[in-house]
């Protein structure tokens, strides 16, 4: 038997070409959304396709990234395609690979003397994969094929060559395919230094050994598993949330959490059955989303691979909303995400209130801008990028201003990048004040961020949440303020408010205004220290009237007195 | 000597009198100065307030650097928080202006706001102001007008603007570094120039006093107080600048530089002489479980020794989890209470107790002053491992090493592997109290061939702080397609580079002939973000532009296994000057041809415990005793004041004519 010295190492080093392989990828990359903003993640999986090691990367893409292997793996046993050794293969097909259209999935084997012994994948977020919109991800599409191309589980690269017929393929059906080309060229160049790390570990330390270390690699990470989870008490508790603005209405998300010895069930019965609109989630998603959630209240730095897995089932139905079937539309399933995890999160408050944060903002703010160049030069162009919002107070902390929480980590772009490489011209970027949430801990400020178009026409999708329901706050905490997106219109000054998932044509000189939401709050506002309301006065983001309204704080000057 | 935070320059010299006391010394020529007060001040040292530091930034951009890249540190912890701004929002201020990504001016200063702002800042007592507007890489004509309007107002406080001291694009990075060195002026710039003028008050000559930089060069204390962020690494630097002339003096071709000593072990690689430097780093990061979390500090956007650091030293604990596996770090005992056997009161067990345990270490140290425990190792051991993991005290102990040592491989293959390089074409420069012990160990992992003890390791590090040049960086950003790069311009640019560099360094007072300069081009394909440097050629000609495309296309394919056919943009031009300073020679004796074994130099005899033959019976010797020409098989174990070397069976160890010892496989 493998020592558990050699397994220790050999995790380490896995996680380690995991997080090579995320460095390669972004530094080679095409689009401000990788390069810049890292919307990719890495991982490793054993010759069954089980996860072994993950890069900390987007929790999205990770939690869903193990589920998402098996199902390309088996898919292709069934259509009886063959894999050799300098193969890679990839996918979009969101009832396989696990999340929306734009994130493409490669999957590579690792050989080692002709043995297959592992699998590296990435997953990245590109810019566009054709569709009715720029970007691809649109608010009205009602099904998949009106979200951009889909490709099942296709080689892209045979024995170390790459498929000249099927980049062409993709290329021809995406916008920016220079761009795109970049990026799938960085997919490959990572996958090829993560089997790069493994063939150098079989060959340090044998085949036979490296199987069983994968093995013991993946009951570690269920014994800690459970050795955490035996440190909550057992519970079962249900809660409910909701996604707005979907064909005229709300969805319900309903979850019940049972908690019990060293192993954890999620069940989403009761949920609202998949609409003819974009927020349908596929398994993979909502498998990630509820997980992460019960990964941050047990252990953060737990390893996560499939030994997690083993101890947290989440049942689903099928055709719902939180597990929807073809032809469902999914792009905009990255708000489903979150707002997984705010129900799973309101839930578990209801057990362990100590350990949950109240609600961040519960969206990514998605916002795609492009079209085609005025000048009949042929080209095309996308932008996209997500944007930074509050997240909800804690016990015993605020929560963070301008941050991304739960299931993205992506970057900002930078403004000069922007600037200097799309029409587009950035008008402010800056905290929103007021947003957040009072409390004894009050919820992280959202974001203020604009842009002005500077051609003549573009297609702007926005794809948001809680513009009405807004963020909640926990233990007597107040709710954050809703999100708010709008243009401005150059000609005519008329703001135009859009609703939290919308599609609109931009001309030259409007300007995109995004305000994110703020986090929700967490314990009483009055009890919160008086000195903590004045610094935030002081700091502008908070007015004197809402310190006197909320908190019961009188401020004069610079000194702020509690009203007996 | 007690250190004095609150104005540093007493303790230093004080320091600086008592080793004139001693060794009655009439005239200093130089000081060369290292110093963590940057970093502590960071780190939030007690008597070390930051000072009121303000922003002025572009309008609508207020909030840039407390937002910094959205991204949060930790993924998973839900109890995150972000660094606190080093400048509070009320003091960040915003004015109307704009120059566009090309440079054009697309909206005015207003110079009445800015007035208002700065009579705001005089009321407050600011006493730095950084200045930060966007695009001002590309033309810095508004950061310039503010500059100097601010500076009129304000004629006590320091004003930084961002195209001094970063001149590049994406502006969070460029805020933050500018900020940081706003925050720095008023400690750092200040107290250098405070000590230079105590020390020229000592009448002892006039002593040129040198700043230690994170890249490892240095500069005078004038030009180092103009960016102090760029000092702020300063003291690890030393250690690999010493290792670089060991590595040089020695013709080492691919050389890793390995620290190793309480808490951490530091590794960085060093080719053909010289350090490799990173282009950005981090201070004041958050440290969770010992281990630095990258997104947690402030980034400083400059040149810096590329160290990779891991917690694995002597003082690191070893633990069982909840999984009742052996895990070792990142928590450390520190110096104080220190290792188990130290009798200090430590009670858990450190990789210094698993040496003692395993016959690697005597019982004494620093000559006799630490006795060592071996009950106490034992016991610390027993209770908080073996119990709770069913290991054995020797497989507790050899565990323990086992798990240090790959965490410190670790540290060697980001330091190599990740930048392409294969570590078994690497010697190992090993230093630090605990860096030789490891060392072989480390080499044997990893394939290393080579070890190289250099004298007295254990203060190793300050001997680099004799051996730096002077090192200025210059770049200029030319973001233009390959294509559309006039060469003639470019030359011009370099030269421009080159003669200001020469420049500074004649005011350095480096004569002609040991400067140095280096020409590099950092270049991507036009839609990357992430440069690669090719080195550029001098003069650049008509030739230049194709040998730059060439040079990347190779270096594209060598680092990503591919190459596209798209047009590469050229982002920086950059100079990298040295100023060569004569330095102190190491003796060398001159070896005849064959080394013999040192006869009856063993000290004793006692048992060792080495992986592929088990406990062994070693002989020990003093390292003084040891003279250039000798040589010992492993298994030895060789001990001196501050550190000890172990040499496993199969390696043979040799002392070379500079005293170094040189270990290799047989």
């Amino acid at each position: 038997m493998v020592d558990k010295v050699t397994s220790e190492v050999i995790r380490r080093g896995l996680e380690y070409a995991a997080e090579e392989m995320g460095i390669k990828l972004r530094n080679a990359a095409y689009s401000p959304n990788i390069k810049e903003r890292m919307d990719h993640s890495c991982a490793i999986f054993d010759s069954s396709g089980s996860n072994l090691a993950q890069a900390e990367h987007i929790p999205l893409h990770l939690g869903s990234m193990g589920w998402g292997v098996k199902k390309t793996l088996n898919y292709l046993v069934k259509e009886s395609i063959k894999l050799s050794e300098d193969d890679v293969v990839i996918v979009n097909y969101p009832y396989i690979s696990g999340t929306h259209l734009n994130d493409v999935l490669t999957v590579a084997p690792v050989y080692f003397r002709n043995k297959l012994i592992a699998y590296t994948a990435s997953k990245a977020h590109y810019v566009d994969v054709g569709g009715k919109v720029p970007g691809s991800i649109s608010g009205d599409a009602t099904e998949l094929h009106e979200e951009g191309l889909v490709i099942p589980p296709t080689k892209v690269v045979e024995a170390g060559s790459l498929r000249k017929e099927v980049l062409d393929l993709i290329l021809r059906n995406v916008r920016s395919p220079e761009v795109i080309k970049g990026d799938l060229m960085a997919q490959v160049a990572a996958c090829d230094v993560g089997s790069k790390r493994v063939k150098e570990l079989a060959i340090k330390y044998g085949v036979a050994v490296l199987e069983e270390a994968f093995k013991e690699i993946i009951d570690y990470s269920e014994a800690l598993t459970k050795a955490s989870l035996l440190n909550l008490p057992d519970f079962s508790v249900e809660a409910e949330d909701y996604l707005e603005d979907i064909a005229g209405g709300e969805a319900v998300i309903h979850v019940k959490v049972i908690k019990a010895n060293d192993s954890v069930r999620i069940d989403f019965t009761g949920s609202s059955p998949q609409v003819p609109a974009p927020v349908n989630a596929p398994y993979g998603v909502t498998l990630a989303s509820s997980t992460f959630a019960i990964k941050a209240v047990t252990d953060p730095q737990l390893p996560v691979n499939e030994g997690f897995y083993r101890r947290v089932s989440v049942e689903a139905p099928e055709g719902s909303i939180v597990n929807a079937t073809y032809p469902a539309p999914v792009g905009a399933s990255i708000e489903t995400a979150q707002r997984i995890v705010d129900t799973v999160y309101l839930a578990l408050s209801k057990a362990i209130p100590e350990k949950v944060p109240a609600a961040s903002c519960g969206s990514m703010n998605n916002v795609l801008i492009g079209g085609g160049n005025s000048d009949g030069g042929g080209s095309t162009w996308a932008f996209y990028e997500t944007i930074a919002c509050g997240y909800g107070g804690r016990k015993g902390l605020d929560g963070v201003d301008a941050i991304h929480c739960n299931m993205t980590n992506t970057m900002n772009t930078p403004i000069e990048v922007i600037e200097a490489e799309l029409p587009l011209q950035v008008i402010r970027y800056e905290l929103r004040p007021s947003s957040g949430g009072a409390g004894e801990w009050r919820g992280g400020m959202g974001v203020i961020r604009s842009f002005k178009l500077l051609t003549n026409k573009a297609k702007l999708t926005v794809i948001g949440e809680r513009v009405k329901r807004r963020p909640w706050g926990l233990e007597g905490g107040l709710p954050g303020m809703p999100a708010k997106y709008y243009v401005v219109k150059a000609l005519t000054n008329e703001v135009i408010q859009l609703g939290s998932k919308a599609t609109v044509t931009l001309e030259e000189g409007d300007e995109v205004v995004i305000e994110t939401a703020g986090g929700g709050g967490y314990g009483d506002p009055f009890r919160r220290d008086t000195e903590r309301v004045l610094q935030d006065y002081l700091d502008g983001l908070i007015t004197a009237e809402e310190a006197m309204k909320y908190y019961g704080v009188v401020i004069k000057g610079n000194e702020a007195f509690r009203r007996t | 000597m007690l250190s004095t935070p609150t104005d540093p320059s007493i303790g230093v010299l004080e320091g600086i009198k008592e080793v004139i006391n001693e060794s009655g010394a009439k005239v200093i020529d130089v000081i060369v100065h290292a110093t963590t007060l940057g970093t502590n001040a960071f780190l939030g040292q007690a008597g070390l307030e930051l000072p009121k530091v303000a922003l002025i930034t572009t309008e609508g951009f207020r909030d840039v650097l407390e937002i910094g890249r959205q991204r949060r540190a930790e993924l998973y912890n839900p109890f995150i928080t972000k660094p606190k701004p080093l400048i509070p929002r009320r003091l960040r201020f915003t004015v109307a202006e704009r120059i566009s990504h090309e440079g054009k001016e697309l909206k005015p200063l207003s110079k009445d706001e800015l007035k208002k702002i700065a009579e705001t800042l005089r009321d407050e007592g600011v006493k730095s102001v950084a200045i930060v507007f966007l695009h001002s890489y590309v033309n810095p004509e508004h950061e310039r007008m503010a500059e100097e309007l601010v500076g009129e107002e304000l004629p006590n406080a320091y004003v930084v603007p961002s195209y001094k001291v970063d001149p590049e694009y994406r502006e969070f990075e460029r805020v933050s570094t500018t900020v940081v060195n706003a925050v720095l002026m008023p400690l750092l710039s200040k107290y250098f120039s405070k000590l230079n003028s105590l020390l020229k008050n000592l009448r002892l000559g006039r002593p040129e006093l040198l700043i230690m930089k994170s890249d490892g060069g240095f500069s005078t204390s004038t030009e180092a107080g103009k960016v102090p962020a760029a000092t702020i690494e300063s003291g690890p630097a030393a250690g690999v600048i010493a290792a670089s002339r060991v590595a040089k003096e020695l013709g080492i071709m691919r050389a890793l530089s390995f620290d190793m000593g309480g808490t951490t072990a530091k590794v960085s690689t060093i080719l053909e002489g010289r350090p490799e430097v990173t282009k950005e780093f981090e201070v004041g990061g958050k440290v969770h479980k010992g281990r630095l979390i990258r997104g947690s500090g402030y980034v400083i956007r400059y040149p810096h020794i590329d160290l990779v650091e891991v917690s694995a030293g002597g003082g690191t604990i070893a633990w069982v989890d909840e999984a009742g596996h052996l895990r070792v770090g990142p928590y450390s005992a520190g110096s104080e209470p220190g290792p188990a056997s130290y009798g200090r009161g430590g009670k858990d067990p450190t990789v210094t107790d698993a040496n003692l345990l395993l016959g690697r270490l005597g019982d004494s140290l620093a000559g006799g002053e630490i006795v060592l425990s071996k009950d106490l190792a034992v016991q610390a051991f027993r209770k908080k491992v073996c119990s709770s993991s069913g290991l054995s005290l020797e497989e507790a102990s050899y565990g323990t090493l086992t798990l240090a040592n790959a965490e410190m491989a670790r540290a060697i293959r980001i330091a190599t592997v990740e930048k392409g390089y294969d570590p078994r074409d690497f010697a190992l420069i090993a230093f630090g109290g605990a860096g030789p012990m490891h060392a072989c160990d480390l080499a044997a992992e990893l394939g290393l061939k080579k070890v190289i003890i250099p004298l007295a390791p254990g203060v190793f590090s300050a001997l680099g702080l004799l051996l730096a040049d002077y090192r200025h960086e210059f770049k200029a950003s030319v973001l233009k397609p390959l294509s559309k790069v006039v060469p003639e311009d470019l030359e011009g640019i370099f030269k421009s580079m080159e003669s200001k560099a020469r420049r500074v360094l004649r005011d350095e007072g480096v004569p002609d002939e040991r400067i140095f300069m280096l020409r590099y081009a950092d270049m991507r394909y036009v839609k990357q973000s992430h440069e690669l440097v090719v080195e550029a050629p001098k003069p650049f000609g008509e030739e230049g532009i194709n040998y730059l495309r060439e040079a990347f296309t190779r270096k594209h394919e060598e680092v990503y296994g591919y190459f596209m056919s798209d047009e590469a943009i050229l982002v920086n031009a950059r100079v990298s000057a040295f100023g060569e300073v004569i330095k102190p020679s190491f003796r060398k004796e001159v070896l005849k041809e064959s080394f013999k074994s040192p006869p009856d130099l063993i000290k004793a005899f006692r048992r060792t415990y080495f992986r592929d033959s088990g406990w062994v019976r070693t002989a020990v010797y003093c390292r003084s005793s040891l003279r250039p020409g000798h040589e010992v098989e492993g298994p030895a174990v060789i001990e001196e004041y501050d550190s000890t070397t172990v040499v496993p069976p199969g390696w043979v160890l040799r002392v070379d004519g500079f005293s170094n010892l040189i270990i290799e496989r047989i």
